[in-house]
């Protein structure tokens, strides 16, 4: 039983750490702010659940509580905080758009 | 969890800090360097996870606690202050 907790929490943790290099790369790879929002919510997301995920393999109440507190914490705000850089960069794009096409139509 | 699993993933975690790093000095814009350090967070609450295996002690996952809760409120305003220009 020990061994098979030892093994399943050691796969967690190196699946989300995977998930995390994987994100990590795909955020130095695109150029734009809406494509690189969809590899940091990897990283914020799934990577950082997974890591907490492992805590199990501690055996330890006081780790796997306070783990629990952070899991169900980033569920909520992971995603907030995404929401809201998201709808910045659309506001900012739709406001620089704006601004483009004002003096063609000020133009008699 | 055996010290070797959690060494590993405190060196791995480490590194990618580091690349976290690389990210945030690549950034171009605000909007870009809010969500670099977003990620930088992320990987540092990664980190302290796997401090808190390494060593058996639970206290570093309630300062990565700590950490989200203030990194969640740094992005909701620091998004807003970019489009707005003030954050409320």
């Amino acid at each position: 039983m020990g061994t098979v907790l030892d093994v399943v929490a050691a796969a967690l943790l190196f699946g989300g750490l995977s998930l995390a290099t994987i994100g990590l790369f795909g955020v130095l790879r695109m150029r734009d702010t809406f494509h690189q929002l969809h590899p940091a919510g990897l990283i914020s997301g799934p990577a950082l659940l997974l890591v907490l995920l492992a805590a199990i393999g501690t055996r330890s109440w006081a780790i796997v509580t306070s783990a629990a507190l952070v899991f169900v914490f980033l569920l909520i705000t992971s995603s907030l905080s995404n929401h809201a850089i998201a709808n910045a960069a659309r506001q900012r794009r739709l406001r620089d758009e704006d601004e483009r096409e004002r003096p063609a139509a000020v133009r008699p | 969890m055996p010290d070797l699993v959690a060494s590993i993933a405190f060196g791995w975690a480490t590194v990618l800090l580091l690349a976290g790093g690389v990210v945030l000095l690549r950034s171009r814009d605000a909007l870009q360097r809010v969500l670099a350090l977003d990620v930088l967070v992320a990987i540092v609450i990664a980190l302290l996870t796997a401090l808190s295996y390494l060593r058996d002690a639970s206290y570093y996952i309630d300062a990565a606690l700590a950490l989200a809760l203030l990194s969640f409120t740094a992005t909701l305003v620091a998004a807003r202050y970019v489009v707005r220009g003030r954050p409320f």
